[in-house]
């Protein structure tokens, strides 16, 4: 996932690679899901989150929706 | 080792990751298999396995090509565009997702810099006390989230 400096900059790349528009977060959003995942990366007890865990915290992010399912394609 | 031809492989792998991802917190660097044998005075083939299970569950990425550690996610083994500086000291993501999941593994303040994906114009992220305190420019995730480890390098 990669940051732009606005939305149309993610448009002229998306149309530039003939790519589908994704999805987008605001930076507060990316801290959010980035500090849920990562927080307890480093710690000898860490261990992988299961599904469960992993959508309440796309949903806590406020990622919902199809594009943010984790259970079928 | 549970006899001379063979060891726990499940244990080994436990006492690398915690090596591995102590070593990339503290230091910004990864380090590859070879080091990470002579620092737990382990055989070489050994250590390579254990990164091998580490990385089928996910835990870190290999190299395409060569079986090298690429990715102790968040921390990425080799110099990216996703810089991130903290307690002077500096750190490489993958992404965009990594560099702000550096700060937050850490538990450390940080200044991330990331180019536009589009037009490469550097922007600038601030991590202070926990929060995100200054911030510019809108994530894209490419990718449906369901097919984010088909090819993790281009999510």
């Amino acid at each position: 996932m990669l940051l732009f400096r606005s939305e149309e900059h993610i448009e002229r790349w998306s149309r530039a690679r003939e790519l589908p528009r994704g999805a987008t977060l605001t930076p507060e959003q990316g801290w959010r899901l980035a500090h849920g995942w990562y927080r307890n990366k480093t710690r000898a007890d860490w261990r992988r989150h299961t599904l469960e865990e992993t959508e309440a915290l796309l949903a806590e992010v406020g990622l919902t929706g199809p594009f943010w399912n984790l259970r079928d394609g | 080792m549970t006899d001379a031809g063979s060891f726990d492989l499940e244990a080994l792998a436990r006492e690398v990751r915690i090596h591995l991802f102590r070593e990339a917190a503290e230091t910004g660097r990864v380090p590859q298999p070879p080091e990470i044998a002579a620092e737990l005075h382990r055989p070489e083939e050994a250590v390579v396995a254990a990164v091998k299970q580490l990385a089928a569950a996910k835990v870190l990425i290999l190299a395409p090509n060569d079986g090298t550690i690429w990715a102790a996610n968040p921390f990425c083994a080799v110099p990216s565009g996703f810089r991130v500086v903290a307690d002077a000291k500096t750190y490489w993501g993958i992404c965009i997702w990594d560099a702000l999941g550096i700060p937050a593994a850490l538990g450390k303040d940080a200044v991330i810099s990331a180019p536009c994906g589009d037009c490469g114009e550097p922007l600038r992220l601030e991590v202070r006390q926990g929060s995100l305190r200054r911030s510019e420019g809108v994530i894209h995730f490419a990718v449906p989230a369901h097919h984010w480890w088909d090819n993790i390098a281009f999510t």
